[in-house]
């Protein structure tokens, strides 16, 4: 087993940049797990709000409370820059001005410019809020209208506001709960392709690369090792390498999420290990076009990130366009992210497909199979090996 | 010998294949999975538009329908709907085609999917036409002979009660802040060219720095030749970039595209000199040293927000002073300013805290490889 062992040793040098990808890996997943909620009922979003009480009256303060009632209020500076430094970049979602003259404007009737808004681009957000500040005036003239007081006007207007929608979540979610398969779960094993690209075309390609150099082969070649012995302790020595991190990566799920796989979880364990393989056989085609140090990186790079963007890895499905997806269809991270999705139940459950992707996924490993070894028939013939020899012989002299 | 040394310089880094990686191949990539990533997110996600949502009667509720019917009449509708059954109307929401179901019976309710802001404005609608409901009741019980009035003043359409002050004329997705990070990072990533000059001229680094150390030139010519060189291949780099992005990828800079090229030239000098004063600093080899000038780079792209789109908010939120020392920030704020800002106030200072940080680094990276000279034996 020498040639086994020697693919271990130069897998030593490369263990530094694989930890660094799996630390920050879990340090994010971790992240992830701990932001996130499991709770299937439904929550209005909170919008975040900036309100600049120009008019500082009662009328306006129990404004500001209604509006606080159903969103988070912010504090910022009134300054243009700072506000819309925070509505860029979301800090808030709205900067509301009550108008100096609001109180008196409203208690007349007025409903004209009682408001002004710091205003970046036409989002939900504004619209929402437009429509909530309309609605508020509006119902405050129509109780003064009914002959009310003022006082009177606004507290009705403040009850009146306060009616409750009943809202429920479509019934299929709220079955996820039962699955054995949260929504954490599925965040984790969707992110884990990048990762799984990251590491094993980096580390298992510059392994076979060195193994493959042409010193070493010679060496090798002339040894009293059988070939097909030699295949198979490369072959050994990578599914090793790709089973001990895909194992690694199901221990620190388990770690992270705090609970064994049980049920549907298994679909997904099981759907990683497909994609570790393809993977695995994805480094092994790599490898056999022998690329430069500088270059492999650049091939996991785009390996890793190309599919990470077109398949809906960093990205959920539904915003991708569909151009996107017609491509994505002809790379296995799509049909990782398809099975997981359904598993994770964001789209309807159905087995018969989950192991149409499963069974996709292999495809692809068996395509890369054949495609390595048509490339290396087509390197390595004798006519090949011939015509290497003699531009080396007319290299040396 | 200064021409001599410079034409030498820019053929070698012609020749680099990890500059033409990094610099050149690696950005377009990049820029171009984001395009795809995020060049629909913002239109799809944040922008107005129509929101789909079916309608099941189970009871019929006439009222309702009007409502809707008149919503759907105006020019910019809120909502899109659909009346159709349960089943077709599940199938729908499940699918993705509507945000929501709204089912009217004597009690209206709404079934949605997710928990957005989609959602939330569609449950606002449903209370607002229960507020209506109850003011029109309220109405008729307190002053009967004004229900008509009030009814009637709550359907009329009114002037909206806000008025928007607009912030800016540039483009408002904040995911094209995603770009401006790209071309940040290319500019940090001049370092390692700026990295190859120490060790192009230190005799104990590599044995080309031997050779240049035993030629008759002066050396500060030599490393500012040098220099000058990797500024112009650093310029190059960042020119590339810019234009891929602008013309090929059609990434929308605002409309002053003529000063996002010298914002990011400038940029990419600070990159190569943060590389020359690196490089100059400390006698590791040169993998760990590129290794360290990497990640450097990478963690001050990170903290300006190339991997988490609000990064440089949450950072200006807790420690204000950092986002003007960062230099990843500083570049990518040029384009932010240069995109949302009307006057050239902000974007100056932009440009001048570059500009002092690329002095301050090479006359450091100066003063700390000066008078290393080596003894002959």
């Amino acid at each position: 087993m020498q040639v086994f062992k020697a693919m271990f040793k130069v897998m030593r040098s490369r263990l530094p940049s694989a930890l660094i990808y799996i630390v920050c890996f879990f340090a994010i997943s971790a992240i992830i797990a701990n932001a996130s909620t499991n709770d299937n009922k439904f929550e209005a979003k909170r919008l975040d709000i900036s309100i600049f009480d120009e008019d500082d009256t009662p009328e306006s303060h129990a404004l500001a409370e209604i509006i606080k009632k159903s969103n988070d209020i912010v504090e910022i500076e009134k300054d243009k820059d700072t506000i819309l430094d925070s509505l860029y970049y979301r800090r808030i979602d709205y900067a509301l001005i009550i108008n100096k003259g609001y109180a008196d404007k409203l208690r007349a009737g007025e409903t004209a410019e009682l408001f002004s808004s710091y205003h970046l681009d036409e989002s939900f957000s504004v619209v929402y809020m437009g429509q909530f500040l309309d609605e508020y005036v509006s119902t405050v003239k129509a109780y003064l209208s009914m002959g009310e007081a003022f006082d009177e006007a606004v507290a009705n207007a403040e009850d009146a506001m306060s009616q409750n929608a009943e809202v429920n979540m479509l019934s299929r979610i709220d079955k996820g709960g039962n699955s054995h398969f949260s929504v954490d779960f599925a965040g984790y094993f969707q992110y884990m392709p990048y990762i799984l690209v990251s590491i094993i075309i980096s580390v298992v390609s510059l392994v076979l690369v060195t193994m493959n150099k042409k010193d070493i082969r010679y060496r090798t070649n002339c040894s009293c090792l059988k070939e097909s012995s030699y295949t198979f302790q490369l072959f050994l020595g990578s599914f090793l390498f790709v089973f001990i991190i895909w194992l690694l990566f199901m221990i620190g799920g388990m770690i992270l999420n705090k609970e064994f796989y049980t049920g549907r979880a298994w679909y997904a364990v099981l759907n990683s290990f497909i994609f570790a393989v393809v993977v695995g056989t994805m480094a092994v085609l790599v490898a056999s076009f022998e690329p430069k140090d500088n270059v492999l990186n650049l091939i996991t790079q785009v390996l890793g990130l190309g599919m990470s963007f077109f398949c809906g890895i960093f990205i959920p499905v539904e915003v991708l366009s569909d151009k996107v997806l017609s491509v994505a269809r002809f790379l296995p991270a799509y049909w990782y992210v398809r099975a997981n999705n359904m598993i994770a139940d964001i789209t309807q459950f159905s087995l018969n497909e989950v192991i149409q992707c499963y069974l996709i996924q292999l495809g692809f490993a068996a395509a890369m199979v054949i495609i390595t070894l048509l490339v290396r028939k087509v390197k390595y013939s004798g006519a090949a090996i011939g015509t290497a020899v003699k531009k080396a012989a007319a290299a040396e002299h | 010998m200064f021409m001599h040394i410079l034409k030498y310089e820019l053929k070698n880094g012609l020749r680099t294949k990890d500059l033409i990686i990094w610099l050149i191949l690696f950005p377009i990539i990049l820029g171009t999975c984001f395009k795809i990533a995020f060049g629909s997110i913002y239109e799809k996600t944040e922008k107005f538009s129509s929101i789909p949502v079916a309608i099941v009667e189970e009871s019929e509720n006439a009222a309702f329908r009007q409502v809707i019917e008149g919503i759907e009449k105006s020019d910019e509708p809120f909502l899109k709907a659909s009346f159709t059954d349960k089943e077709k109307a599940e199938k729908m929401l499940d699918d993705g085609k509507v945000e929501g179901i709204i089912f009217t019976s004597d009690n209206i309710s709404l079934t949605v999917k997710e928990k957005g802001i989609r959602e939330t404005m569609l449950k606002s609608f449903i209370e607002q036409y229960k507020v209506r409901e109850k003011i029109a009741m309220d109405a008729i019980n307190t002053a009967p002979e004004k229900a008509q009035e009030v009814i009637a003043s709550l359907t009329s359409e009114t002037a909206s009660s806000c008025r928007d002050i607009p912030l800016t004329q540039g483009n408002p997705d904040m995911y094209i802040q995603y770009f401006y990070n790209l071309i940040a990072m290319v500019a940090m990533f001049g370092c390692i060219t700026g990295m190859h000059i120490t060790m192009q001229n230190q005799a104990n680094l590599s044995p080309l720095g031997a050779r240049n150390n035993c030629s008759p030139v002066q050396k500060s010519i030599s490393i500012l030749a040098c220099l000058t060189g990797s500024f112009i291949l650093e310029t190059i780099c960042m020119v590339i970039c810019v234009s891929y992005l602008a013309f090929v990828l059609k990434v929308d800079f605002g409309d002053r595209l003529w000063l996002v090229y010298p914002s990011a030239i400038l940029g990419g000098i600070t990159g190569v000199s943060f590389g020359f004063f690196v490089g100059s600093l400390t006698h590791i080899g040169e993998k760990a040293k590129s290794a360290l000038l990497v990640s450097i780079s990478m963690l001050l792209c990170f903290c300006s927000g190339l991997m988490v789109g609000n990064m440089k908010a949450i950072i200006a939120a807790r420690i204000p002073w950092f986002n003007n020392i960062n230099p990843a920030a500083v570049i990518a704020d040029c384009f932010y300013c240069l995109n949302i800002y009307e006057d050239y106030d902000r974007f100056i200072t932009k440009l001048i805290t570059m500009a002092v940080i690329s002095v301050m680094f090479i006359v450091l990276g100066f003063v700390t490889s000066r008078r290393k000279k080596y003894a002959s034996i």
